[in-house]
């Protein structure tokens, strides 16, 4: 079977970090590039962390481009909860590797526009706020042509916010490209709190993952011990929920998740409800769906998804 | 004297018609390229629209890219006189320019940061919707370190607009892309329409530039006869603004305007989107981010422009265009 071609669009992130350690061991994709963007840190921070991600992985043949320094139109805001550097307490070696002279964005476009060209359609995973996208989008619309779908984590519909009352982080961080993106009609996947709430990377979890992920256990284990929220009220147990790798997991193990279409809105424009993504469940707008809400995931079978991609690490054939 | 390096972002449009035909006629001035947005009418036919004033010029050195084919974020607007769409060949004639490959964001994303390298940083001439600009501005921070000044043709203050109540086209098409750049730190000159107001241009200055200006000047008296800019009851007199030009006159000429320097913003939702303040007082207690034209001298302004546009009558012509 042919690899997906895909493009890794994200803001590592301790989540991010683990979202990239599974596709690395994936042979069903390939990663065409990876994007990092303004997010959870400052572009600096994510596009260090990438590097970083790809040597610990050893995918370093695997392209790392610079996206936006800020977001489109509102002033940056960054994570809470990935620590000082956006890898927790880990500390990985300053990276060999070096940053792709071209921007995100232009990679973007030039790869997307050959895409069209040869009609072999590559996904998007969007895994932080959108803005690479989104500016792609504006500088050339052609290249929706060359989309297949955007898989992205962000949004909350039914959940309540996690940055705000309303809003999600990615969302939230740059709402009007999440805008732009939802009314571009490209097909989206939405994996929102909606989904990801009910994927709780607990203490127990964090032991197995431990166990079986070979040579870079130590480090997957201290990334997601600094992951728990310690938020029993909010989550219904410890742990920390495992946002940005059910994107990857959608994409390899969709049979673990269920979707329901629906128009997607966000809102760009209130000040109390900034970045609050809204679905049109019941057809009320009049407009046809532009997005598959992910409303229900098999939790234990995504964390035995995890602990199966993530032990490839112990294997010697790895990279 | 070293001349002024700018890029000329535009949707031509009759008045960037003008403004670019004198832009390119100026010793002082040194175009590096025509970026070209959507905006008085679409992409396409502002790019068209574009070559073809290149042609007429004989600049044919002079590079044109196309650029964002819509705003940022709101949804798109056309100008007053978007059934202008492409110039016609009778009114402009046909030109063998094409648009280079780049796009007109990436031109001004890299002439800005190989500027900001060099610590020569470049002028930008805004004559439409700044979504190009913007599109450049949030890519990176070295971009604004490239850019010494956006000279922008619009807003409005005590003028009010005119396309809507409130607002002046170019915000209004964009009102998003106006408060990124407004907001970007580098600093910014604006040419509202209360100041482009003062400056009338009539059938007689119009055959100005037919008898004086060659091609170039027939083409612009070929456009400013079929679209008829006066507003007698607007303005109380005969003629009718050049707004784009304002930009190119003020770089050349600085002693024909007056200005004060203001915080200004835009609104960028609502029923007065696209309508621009400025804090000429001080209320905000912010550092301005601009300075404000207030007033032109309108003979002055009106003979510098045919005086430059009267150079493509008077000196050699640019070489011979197929079709031309």
């Amino acid at each position: 079977m042919t690899p997906i071609p895909i493009i890794v669009d994200c803001d590592p992130g301790i989540d991010d970090t683990i979202a990239l350690l599974t596709a690395f061991v994936s042979p069903e994709l390939d990663i065409l590039g990876i994007t990092p963007v303004c997010g959870n840190q400052p572009l600096e921070r994510t596009v260090r962390n990438a590097l970083q991600v790809c040597e610990l992985g050893r995918r370093t043949e695997i392209p790392v481009y610079a996206g936006c320094f800020r977001p489109m139109f509102r002033e940056p805001i960054y994570g809470q909860f990935h620590g000082q550097t956006g890898l927790g307490n880990t500390v990985l070696p300053d990276p060999v590797k070096a940053v792709e002279k071209k921007s995100a964005v232009d990679f973007l476009i030039d790869t997307l526009i050959a895409a069209a060209a040869l009609r072999k359609r590559i996904t998007i995973c969007c895994l932080g706020p959108m803005t690479n996208v989104a500016v792609a989008l504006r500088m050339s619309p052609q290249i929706a042509e060359g989309i297949e779908r955007i898989v992205m984590m962000g949004g909350a519909y039914r959940e309540p916010g996690n940055r705000t009352m309303t809003a999600e982080f990615n969302v939230l961080a740059d709402p009007h490209a999440a805008h732009v993106v939802f009314s571009s009609g490209i097909p989206i996947v939405a994996l929102a709190l909606d989904a990801t709430h009910q994927v709780m990377l607990k203490p127990e979890h964090v032991a197995q993952f431990s166990s079986v992920s070979g040579r870079i256990s130590e480090t997957l284990a201290k990334l997601m011990a600094f992951w728990d929220r310690n938020d029993v009220r909010r989550y219904g147990s410890r742990g920390g929920p495992l946002h940005d790798p059910l994107v990857i997991a959608y994409l390899l193990a969709p049979h673990l998740f269920k979707t329901e279409r629906a128009r997607v809105f966000v809102e760009h424009e209130s000040e109390l409800c900034m970045g609050q993504t809204v679905a049109d469940w019941y057809g009320k707008s009049g407009l046809e769906p532009n997005a598959d809400i992910v409303i229900r995931v098999d939790a234990e079978g995504v964390i035995a998804f995890f602990l199966e991609r993530l032990s490839r690490y112990a294997e010697k054939a790895v990279a | 004297m070293s001349r002024t390096r700018i890029i000329i972002d535009a949707d031509p449009g009759v008045d960037d018609a003008a403004a670019i035909l004198m832009a390119l006629a100026s010793p002082e001035i040194d175009v590096l390229g025509l970026s070209i947005v959507a905006g008085n009418v679409p992409l396409k036919d502002t790019v068209t629209n574009a070559c073809k004033i290149v042609g007429v010029s004989g600049r044919i050195d002079v590079p044109v890219y196309a650029g964002a084919a819509g705003p940022l974020v709101r949804d798109q607007v056309f100008g007053k006189y978007a059934r202008i769409g492409a110039f016609s060949d009778e009114l402009v004639a046909r030109s063998s320019i094409v648009p280079s490959d780049a796009h007109a964001v990436q031109f001004i994303a890299r002439s800005a940061r190989e500027a900001a390298e060099a610590g020569d940083p470049i002028t930008i001439c805004a004559m439409g919707p700044m979504t190009n600009i913007a599109l450049a501005l949030i890519q990176h921070p070295d971009v604004a370190r490239g850019i010494r000044r956006i000279v922008s043709m619009g807003g409005a203050f005590t003028a009010l607009g005119h396309r809507t109540p409130w607002a002046e086209f170019n915000i209004y098409a964009d009102p998003h892309a106006a408060e990124i750049v407004y907001r970007s730190g580098v600093p910014i000159v604006v040419m509202p329409l209360d100041m482009t107001f003062q400056a009338l241009f009539t059938a007689q200055h119009f055959e100005s530039f037919r008898d004086r200006g060659g091609r170039a000047g027939g083409a612009l008296y070929n456009l400013f006869s079929a679209f008829d800019r006066s507003d007698i009851e607007r303005f109380g007199r005969l003629g009718g603004p050049i707004h784009d030009a304002t930009t190119i006159a003020w770089l050349i000429k600085p002693e024909l305007f007056t200005s004060l320097r203001a915080t200004v913003g835009t609104q960028v939702t609502g029923l007065t989107l696209g309508y621009t303040y400025a804090d000429f007082y001080q209320k905000m207690d912010r550092v301005p981010n601009a300075t404000v034209v207030t007033d032109v001298d309108e003979a002055g302004f009106i003979n510098l422009l045919i005086e430059r546009i009267s150079l493509y009558g008077s000196v050699a012509p640019g070489p011979k265009l197929p079709g031309g």
